[in-house]
C-alpha cells in the first residue's frame, strides 16, 4: 500500500513538473519569440490571444468561371457554416490554407458544367463603416459611403490546385506606399542579384502543395 | 520538534504542502459540471455539419495543416465521424452529472481534443485550448467524487453513514488548474506588451469594430471612446501581470478573481465572445475551496435557501441506473449507452443530409453570378480612395494618452481647439492640412505637417486668441488636397475678454 502510494506520489510530481516546465516554457518562447516556427503544439501553451490587428475587415469570395463563360459564386449552396457569429467559416481563413479544400468540396457536392478555373478575390473595406447606422451619425458628419476593393489573390484550378498568386491586399498596399520613394528604388534595383541565390530545393517541393501564401505582412490572427 | 518545524517550512515541504495537500474536491467537482457544458455549447452546434468539418467528405483543416505540417491526424469517414462526435458530447454530458466520471473524461477529452485540432479554422481557438488543458486535468482527477451521479450511487451501495464525511483527495490537479490560469495572463499581458497599438487603444478599436465574433453592440459603442479603451488597457495589463502573485493571497484572491470575472465579462459586452469568458469562469471554479463551500452553505441555511435543487437531475439519474438489470455492471450500461448514442449519431447525421445530395433532384446547383459583378470583382484595380487612409476626424480640447478625450461643437474663447485624425494603417507618408474655415467655407487659417508612414494619428492645435468674431465656424480635414471630413463648430463669448493677440499665431 505504501509503494502504491509511493508510486502514486512519484507520477504525480513528475507530472506537475513536465506541466509546469511546459506552460512556462510557452510563455518563455513566446516572450523572447524563439522556437515557435512552424512548431504546432506550441498553439497549446503560448497564450497570444488577439496578438494582431487590422484596419480594414476583408472577406474571402471564391468566383468559378465555367466552360461557357457563365461565372458562379462559389458560396456553398447548402448553407454557410458560421461558426463564431454571422461570418461564414471560409473568412476566419487567414491562411488560405482551406480554399483549394473549400473549392473541391464545393464542386464535388453541385451539378455545374466543367469549370474552367476558381478565382479566389479577397474584398476589403475601411472598419468604420462597421459602425452601425444608429451611432454613425453620433460620430460622423459625412453620409456612410462604404467603398469595397476587391483584390485577386489567385486562380485555381477545378482541383483547387493554385494556378497562380498574387499578393494580399495589405502586402500590395505596403508595397504601393513606399514604392515611390526614389531612393529605396534606386537600392532595390542595386541590390537585385543576378543570380537568385534564394532557391531553396525544400522551399520549392513545400511549394507544389496546393495552397498559397500571404506575400509579407502579418495576416489577421483571430486565435 | 524544531526538526519537523524546520522541515514543514522549507521550500520543499511547503511545495510538496501546496501540491499535495488533501481536500474536499469541491470546486473540481464545479468546474467538473461547468466546464464542460460550456465547451459542448460550441461542439453540438457543429454536431449539424460533422461530415463537412471533420470528415473526409469535407474540408476539415487540421492545425499541423495550418502550421505547415502534413496532418498526421487520421480523418474519418462521415459515418464514423459522426458516431464518434456522438459519443463525445454523450461522454461529456455524463462527466457533467459525474456518472462514470473517469471514464467519461477518458473518451470525452481526448476525441474533443481530436474534433478541435481537425478543424482551425471554425473549431479550434484559445478557449478550445483552455478548456482542453482543464478537462485532461479534470480526466487526472477525483472529480466525480463529490456532486456527483457515482458519489450517489457510492452512497446508496454503502450506507450514508459510511459516506457521511466528504472523501479527501490530493490538491495537485486543482492547483494546475489555477497555475495555468497564472500563466494564461501572464501570457496574455505579454502578447498585448508586444502588440502595437494596445496602449494607444487602436488594437481594440480595431477588434470591436471587426464583425468576427457575435454581435457587441456596446463594444460598438466603446469603440469611439478611445481614451476609455487606453485605461481599459492598462488596468488589464496590470491585472493580468499581478494575478499569479495575488490570487494565492487570502485577503486578495476574491478581489482578483472578481476582477477576473469582471474583465471576462467585459470581452462578452466589448468583443461578442461568448464561449470563451463561459470557460474562463468555469475555470475560476477551481479556486473554491472547501472552506468556501461551509461559507456558501451557512448563507443558504440562514437565507433558507432550497440547496437540494441542483442535486434532483443527479439523483433522477442515479435512481434511474439503480433500476438497471442487477447482472449488468454500470461500466457496461454506460458503453452499451454510449454505442447507442454513437449509432444514432451516425444515423442522425445521415438524414440530416447536409450536402442535400438525396433531395429528389440530386446534388444543389451552383449560384450563377452576374458576369459584370464577376468580372468587377476580378479585376478591380480602384485606388484607395483618399477619404478610406482615415479613420475619423474630430475637435476637442482634451488628449488623453494622444487621443482626443472629448468631442465638442462649442467653444470658448481662450480655449485650445484640438483637431485630430485618425490613420488606417497601411498607408504612406501623407501631407496633412487643417484649415479653419468660416461659415461660408472661406480658409482662414491653414495648417499642415507630414503624417509619417507609422503614425496612427495626427493632432493639430488651435488657439482659439481674440482674432475671431463669435460665430460658426469649421475645421476641414485636407489630405494631397483633397477634403476629406468637415466638422463645425460654434465660438461663443466675448472677444474682449481676452488680451490682444500679437500679430503671430502659433498654429
Amino acid at each position: 500500500m505504501h509503494k502504491r502510494h509511493w508510486i502514486s506520489r512519484l507520477s504525480a510530481n513528475l507530472f506537475i513538473a513536465c506541466y509546469v516546465s511546459c506552460l512556462a516554457w510557452g510563455v518563455a518562447a513566446h516572450a523572447l519569440k524563439m522556437g515557435l516556427s512552424g512548431n504546432t503544439l506550441s498553439y497549446y501553451v503560448v497564450w497570444d490571444m488577439f496578438c494582431g490587428w487590422q484596419a480594414y475587415d476583408n472577406r474571402t469570395h471564391l468566383i468559378a468561371e465555367g466552360r461557357s463563360g457563365q461565372y458562379y459564386d462559389l458560396r456553398a449552396p447548402w448553407g454557410e457554416f458560421c461558426p463564431f457569429g454571422s461570418t461564414a467559416r471560409i473568412h476566419y481563413d487567414v491562411s488560405n490554407r482551406l480554399v483549394p479544400k473549400h473549392i473541391r468540396n464545393v464542386l464535388k457536392h453541385t451539378t455545374h458544367e466543367p469549370i474552367d478555373r476558381v478565382y479566389v478575390v479577397q474584398e476589403i473595406w475601411p472598419k468604420q463603416f462597421n459602425i452601425p447606422d444608429r451611432l454613425w451619425g453620433t460620430y460622423f458628419e459625412e453620409p456612410c459611403e462604404r467603398m469595397s476593393y476587391f483584390n485577386l489573390r489567385a486562380i485555381c484550378s477545378e482541383s483547387g490546385s493554385v494556378l497562380n498568386s498574387y499578393p494580399d491586399w495589405y502586402a500590395r498596399q505596403t508595397m504601393q506606399s513606399i514604392s515611390d520613394n526614389p531612393r529605396l528604388q534606386l537600392a532595390a534595383r542595386r541590390a537585385q542579384p543576378f543570380i537568385n541565390t534564394f532557391a531553396s530545393p525544400v522551399r520549392d517541393s513545400l511549394a507544389q502543395s496546393p495552397s498559397f501564401e500571404s506575400v509579407g505582412g502579418e495576416m489577421l490572427n483571430t486565435n | 520538534m524544531t526538526q519537523i518545524h524546520r522541515t514543514a517550512t522549507s521550500p520543499i515541504a511547503r511545495l510538496q504542502q501546496f501540491f499535495h495537500a488533501e481536500e474536499s474536491p469541491y470546486g473540481l467537482a464545479l468546474v467538473r459540471i461547468f466546464l464542460p457544458f460550456a465547451a459542448m455549447i460550441p461542439m453540438v452546434q457543429r454536431f449539424f455539419v460533422v461530415r463537412e468539418l471533420f470528415s473526409t467528405d469535407g474540408t476539415s483543416q487540421s492545425l499541423f495543416e495550418f502550421y505547415g505540417w502534413d496532418n498526421p491526424l487520421p480523418v474519418m469517414v462521415p459515418q464514423l465521424a459522426a458516431a464518434c462526435y456522438g459519443l463525445m458530447i454523450f461522454a461529456m454530458a455524463c462527466a457533467i452529472v459525474g456518472w462514470q466520471t473517469r471514464l467519461s473524461f477518458c473518451v470525452g477529452v481526448p476525441l474533443y481534443i481530436y474534433f478541435n485540432l481537425l478543424d482551425t479554422v471554425g473549431t479550434m481557438t484559445k478557449y478550445s485550448v483552455i478548456a482542453s488543458h482543464l478537462l485532461v486535468l479534470l480526466a487526472l482527477s477525483r472529480s466525480g467524487t463529490v456532486w456527483s451521479v457515482d458519489a450517489l450511487l457510492r452512497q446508496r451501495r454503502q450506507g450514508k453513514a459510511v459516506t457521511a464525511v466528504p472523501p479527501r483527495v490530493p490538491v495537485w490537479p486543482v492547483r494546475l488548474m489555477q497555475v495555468l490560469f497564472c500563466f494564461v495572463y501572464f501570457g496574455a499581458a505579454i502578447t498585448k506588451i508586444q502588440t502595437e497599438a494596445f496602449f494607444s487603444g487602436e488594437q481594440m478599436r480595431y477588434w470591436m469594430l471587426s464583425n468576427w465574433n457575435y454581435e457587441n453592440p456596446v463594444g460598438e459603442s466603446m469603440a469611439m471612446w478611445t481614451p476609455l479603451l487606453l485605461v481599459s488597457a492598462y488596468i488589464t495589463i496590470v491585472w493580468e501581470m499581478v494575478f499569479g502573485f495575488l490570487v494565492w493571497r487570502p485577503g486578495a484572491r476574491l478581489i482578483v478573481l472578481a476582477i477576473g470575472a469582471a474583465f471576462h465579462f467585459m470581452t462578452w459586452l466589448a468583443l461578442g465572445l461568448y464561449i470563451f469568458p463561459a470557460i474562463c469562469i468555469s475555470g475560476y471554479l477551481s479556486f473554491v475551496n472547501e472552506h468556501d463551500v461551509v461559507r456558501l452553505r451557512r448563507v443558504a441555511h440562514r437565507l433558507h435557501l432550497p440547496t437540494r435543487w441542483p442535486g434532483l437531475p443527479f439523483r433522477g439519474i442515479a435512481q434511474l441506473l439503480t433500476r438497471r438489470p442487477a447482472s449488468l455492471p454500470l461500466a457496461a450500461t454506460w458503453i452499451a449507452a454510449g454505442l447507442l448514442t454513437a449509432v444514432a449519431a451516425a444515423e442522425f447525421e445521415y438524414r440530416l443530409d447536409v450536402y442535400g445530395l438525396r433531395t429528389g433532384k440530386g446534388p444543389l446547383p451552383l449560384r450563377p453570378m452576374e458576369q459584370e459583378a464577376a468580372i468587377a470583382m476580378i479585376s478591380d484595380n480602384t485606388p484607395l480612395r483618399e477619404k478610406d487612409k482615415y479613420f475619423s476626424f474630430d475637435i476637442g480640447t482634451q488628449l488623453v494618452g494622444g487621443q482626443l478625450a472629448d468631442r465638442r461643437r462649442e467653444y470658448d474663447y481662450g480655449d485650445v481647439i484640438i483637431a485630430q485624425c485618425n490613420l488606417n494603417p497601411p498607408h504612406e507618408d501623407l501631407w496633412v492640412e487643417v484649415l479653419l474655415q468660416d461659415d461660408q467655407q472661406r480658409t482662414i487659417e491653414q495648417s499642415g505637417l507630414i503624417v509619417t508612414r507609422d503614425q496612427l494619428y495626427a493632432n493639430f492645435a488651435y488657439q482659439t486668441g481674440n482674432a475671431l468674431l463669435p460665430g460658426r465656424y469649421s475645421m476641414l480635414l485636407r489630405s494631397s488636397g483633397k477634403d476629406i471630413s468637415r466638422r463645425t463648430f460654434t465660438l461663443r463669448g466675448d472677444p474682449a475678454s481676452l488680451p490682444e493677440m500679437g500679430e503671430l499665431l502659433t498654429n
